[in-house]
């Protein structure tokens, strides 16, 4: 008797949705249980759905040691997550900074080929990372950068360069510039413009790209895995190794250090819900 | 028979209630347009004939059919949307053919009858075209040619004219009044514009606030308005209400006190008691000004004069009260004048203390 | 104001050094001239060096020139300038090395080659049948996508209580780190405790190793692939899913158009080009697909995953063939442009129909 309107969907679908939804999410969920698993609860056969949970594996991440066999062996993922901050929050910030400039520039003083100018900047994102590091990993033993924070930083910036100017350009496209030519007759200088009337309009896609940028380092690898050294070694290497090298995995302590390096992501994805398809699509598709 | 009958219509977004038990009955080969202030609950009441929202209470009857439970798409209605809703990658002939693949009828058959549309509402040389191609008028055409190529049960309009210029809104008016003459079904419009509405239709709904204030002729609508909202919101200028206290019923007159003065008219009222507060309706063109004062005219200051044209507004302060007079071009006053008004007698509505309208005698 | 007036008189010592030093054509020239000179006269320390500070010079020219006058290049230098030392200018440099006989871990000097190493490498078979495996994974996965994303969308697109929140579970595999996702699925394919055998036994009595077949193989990493990239599929065609205006849906009810009929000519033709724009985007990016072949499957068994992302990778680092790993990075670049090209093209046909009237 009762009809929904078009487009609408009650409870009923909810369940459908959130039975899709779970088995979509099941792998990831499965690596949380497993973090708060027991080693041999982790290897068990058949997989234990109840099981007494530890945070044992959380400790050993960020314990300085812990025994193997009678060694005592330093997992250092301390370090390489302070490193896996540490670089990816100065890059962004390098990146946002030069990045934001540009896109201004780009979008408000558009140069003699604006365009060609600006596809090359996106093709130097698009190429495979591997095309990219052969060069790099060249001129960075040439130079001495390889294995300093400089030289990773510096690599870093210019992997987020484009994505920055590409999706700070898309929304400085998208603000009236009717206000900005009201401030200048009003008597303002560029400087003010820039500041005072476009910043505060665009700080929601500032936080947005900076965010992005954040989870698109941290997350990155084949440049991490090539020119880190040993004291600059971000987790996603990190985890690599933990799996490529030992005999026995320990998947337990890999479930928690996955977990750890999950939670930013799933929060940024709940809060930029309305930003993902730009941040996805560096800032090429807007709506 | 394609007849619309609304029955205790009331619906509800959640503690809003947008239509307040609403009734309506418009017969075959009936315009009636729905008349109100925007938010009113006009567009609603449409969707909800149309079954793009569902009544939360009462009947709604389609060619004599309770149709509450029927999809939009089985009420068998034709729709023109105030956005004409064109599909956007067809052209304007697959437009127009479009709600009759629903019938299952010949290719040849289709084609005819989209040419008989487009001839009738001068689309031919567009046909091929997208909307997108489409000037504002052409649009509007197809929208309304891809409402009556169908032979439904009712036609329903959402502000159709809304966005056609002054010029072209003249010329639709009267096309779409001809092309429903010949039709006969019930048709309701929904309008904002009460020249749309005096114009286009046999009956006017005038809706406030969720409820129907009035369902009646246009020629009734102007002339005996039901209440004061009715009154203040038909005719351009504004009908003036005075607020008034009656203070002698006499057997022919009527005087009342007003702002301060006092004046005789020679109407009666058979339901109106001395001492009773009533508000007095007077349409700007319905008054005139005297030179001398007597005890039917009342007396103010000129304070602002608009040129119209052909005619002068004339705002006249009485009181408090901004009292809006029309006259001939030919009529000189200058502001700060003092000016003297009476009323026509037979032009002169009253309404009591509830606002309602308090008939003359019969 | 100022520098303009003092730009249009000539004369002056300050205004005739700096229209000299603000000559760009003429840096561009010496920059072209001392790069591939350098790698062929000199030491490679040196020649970086020298191709260093011909970019450095370039950039300084561009922003003397600019310098107070216009805003534009003076804004877009610096990020200029970073991408072309750390993007633009190795990559020329490794398209300089691709003519050489060159190996990165031996100290021998450059010896000029012409063009022996693209024809070595578009003659390798090996090349080819790196191609053609990363051919058949970004078909099978970006098909997979496609369908996948489009069903997803189509659920997401109604509104229900806690939408917000599925979406958010959904949307997740996508940023995640390939890392984590490779390590994930590692373990899921795991042949002893691994869900997926497990599961298998569970029918058939047998431990499954699903990475022991070649088939198997492509199935793990393009099913990871694809489960960590349909929601990004489902986010594009989503965004075109809700811009259809909701008064065409109430018109084709009233009209009575049937299910098919209103997808096919209201639904469809919204989503159409996001839909290409998905396929585009998502084919660049799994043609590049290195992470999660090399934690999952590292090529094997054989070389039946090694994409050719994981081949170029071989060759450049582990068999340290730097001449001709260039050679094979410059076919790669220029796949890349030219779908990069085509999509952008699509972008800004999709922006120009959005700004045109409906």
């Amino acid at each position: 008797m009762k009809r929904r309107r078009l487009g609408h969907a009650g409870w009923g679908w909810t369940a459908f949705a959130g039975l899709v939804s779970f088995i979509y999410f099941f792998p990831v969920l499965w690596i949380v249980l497993t973090a708060f698993k027991a080693h041999t609860d982790a290897l068990a056969i058949p997989p234990k759905w109840i099981f007494t949970p530890t945070l044992e594996n959380f400790v050993s991440v960020f314990a300085r040691a812990y025994i193997k066999g009678q060694t005592a062996v330093d997992t250092n993922f301390d370090v390489y997550f302070f490193n896996s901050i540490f670089i990816a929050g100065s890059s962004v910030l390098i990146a946002l900074v030069i990045g934001t400039l540009a896109a201004y520039g780009f979008s408000r003083y558009p140069l003699r080929g604006n365009s060609t100018y600006l596809f090359i900047i996106l093709t130097t994102r698009m190429l495979p990372p591997i095309v990219v590091i052969i060069p790099i990993f060249l001129m960075f033993r040439v130079s001495g950068l390889s294995g300093t924070y400089l030289g990773v930083i510096l690599l870093y910036t210019a992997f987020n360069l484009p994505f920055t100017i590409w999706m700070m350009k898309s929304f400085f496209d998208e603000l009236s510039p009717e206000v900005e030519d009201a401030a200048r007759l009003d008597g303002s200088n560029g400087y003010r413009v820039f500041f005072r009337i476009c910043m505060p309009q665009v700080k929601a896609g500032l936080a947005a790209t900076a965010v992005f940028g954040l989870i698109l380092t941290w997350n990155e690898f084949l440049f991490a895995l090539l020119l880190t050294g040993v004291e600059t070694r971000t987790v996603p290497v990190a985890m690599a190794q933990t799996i490529g090298g030992d005999i026995g995995v320990r998947w337990g302590l890999l479930a928690a250090i996955e977990t750890l390096f999950l939670i930013p992501v799933v929060v940024v994805v709940y809060v930029l819900q309305n930003h993902l398809l730009r941040g996805v699509t560096f800032g090429t598709i807007r709506r | 028979m394609s007849t619309i009958r609304l029955r205790n219509v009331t619906k509800r977004f959640g503690s809003l209630v947008a239509v307040n038990r609403a009734n309506l009955d418009v017969e075959a080969g009936e315009v009636l347009c729905l008349l109100g202030p925007s938010g009113c609950g006009k567009t609603t009441t449409l969707r909800m004939i149309a079954g793009l929202e569902d009544a939360t209470e009462g009947d709604i009857l389609v060619a004599e059919r309770r149709v509450n439970h029927l999809r939009p798409s089985q009420r068998d209605i034709a729709m023109v949307f105030q956005f004409y809703a064109l599909y956007p990658v067809l052209t304007v002939a697959e437009n127009l053919a479009y709600p009759l693949h629903y019938e299952r009828i010949s290719k040849a058959k289709i084609e005819e009858r989209v040419n008989r549309v487009a001839s009738l509402l001068h689309l031919e040389s567009v046909l091929q075209r997208t909307p997108g191609q489409l000037a504002e008028g052409e649009k509007q055409r197809a929208a309304v040619g891809r409402a009556i190529i169908r032979d439904p049960n009712c036609f329903l309009f959402d502000e159709p004219l809304s966005r056609l210029d002054i010029e072209q809104r003249q010329v639709m008016r009267g096309q779409i009044k001809e092309l429903l003459a010949g039709l006969s079904k019930a048709t309701v419009i929904v309008t904002h514009d009460q020249l749309e509405a005096l114009t286009m239709a046999d009956r006017i709904a005038v809706m406030r606030d969720g409820i129907i204030e009035q369902v009646d002729t246009p020629h009734r609508i102007f002339t005996e308005p039901a209440n004061l909202f009715v009154a203040g919101f038909i005719g351009t200028p504004r009908m003036n209400l005075i607020e008034a206290t009656l203070t002698e019923a006499g057997e022919s007159h009527l005087r009342f006190e007003l702002g301060g003065q006092q004046v005789r008219l020679p109407v009666t009222r058979p339901g109106l008691g001395a001492g009773s507060r009533i508000t007095l309706g007077v349409r700007p063109r319905a008054c005139e000004f005297v030179s001398e004062p007597d005890d039917g005219a009342i007396s103010g200051q000129v304070d602002l004069v608009e040129p119209m044209g052909a005619e002068t507004l004339v705002h006249l302060l009485h009181g408090d009260q901004d009292l809006r007079v029309v006259v001939d071009r030919t009529t000189r006053l200058t502001v700060g004048e003092q000016a003297n008004l009476r009323f026509e007698p037979g032009s002169v509505h009253l309404f009591d203390e509830a606002g309602r309208r308090v008939e003359p005698a019969p | 104001m100022a520098t303009q007036a003092q730009a249009a008189t000539p004369g002056g010592l300050g205004q005739q050094l700096r229209e000299h030093f603000s000559n760009w054509r003429l840096a561009l020239v010496i920059a072209i001239l001392a790069i591939p000179g350098s790698v062929a006269l000199f030491p490679l320390e040196t020649a970086f060096w020298v191709s260093f500070g011909a970019v450095i010079l370039i950039t300084a020219t561009v922003v003397t020139r600019a310098w107070g006058r216009r805003p534009g290049p003076l804004l877009v230098a610096p990020a200029l300038a970073t991408l072309f030392v750390m993007n633009i200018f190795p990559l020329l440099w490794s398209l300089g090395l691709s003519f050489f006989h060159f190996r990165a871990n031996r100290m021998s000097p450059p010896r000029f080659a012409g063009l022996d190493y693209f024809e070595k490498v578009i003659s390798d078979p090996n090349v080819w049948d790196r191609l053609q495996t990363t051919a058949i994974v970004v078909v099978l996965t970006v098909g997979i996508q496609l369908i996948v994303g489009f069903l997803l969308a189509l659920m997401f697109e109604r509104e229900f209580p806690g939408r917000r929140i599925l979406l958010m579970l959904v949307l997740t595999p996508m940023m995640l780190s390939f890392v984590a996702v490779g390590a994930f699925f590692r373990y899921y394919y795991e042949p002893t405790f691994g869900l997926l055998s497990q599961a298998v036994r569970l029918v058939t009595g047998e431990p499954y190793i699903l990475l022991a077949s070649p088939e198997g193989a492509i199935a793990g990493i393009v099913f990871a692939d694809a489960w960590m990239w349909s929601p990004f599929v489902m986010l594009l065609v989503l965004a075109g899913l809700v811009s259809v205006p909701k008064y065409l849906y109430e018109a084709a009810e009233i009209d009575r158009a049937s299910w098919w009929r209103r997808f096919r000519t209201i639904t469809l033709p919204y989503i159409r080009g996001l839909l290409l724009l998905a396929l585009l985007f998502r084919t660049i990016e799994a043609f590049k697909l290195f992470d999660v072949v090399f934690l999952i499957t590292e090529g094997g068994p054989g070389t039946s995953t090694e994409t050719i992302a994981v081949y170029l990778y071989r060759v450049s680092f582990q068999y340290f063939k730097t001449a001709e790993s260039s050679a094979l990075a410059y076919i790669l670049i220029f796949i890349v442009i030219v779908l990069t090209n085509l999509y952008l093209y699509f972008v800004q046909q999709r922006e120009k129909d959005e700004e045109a009237p409906a």
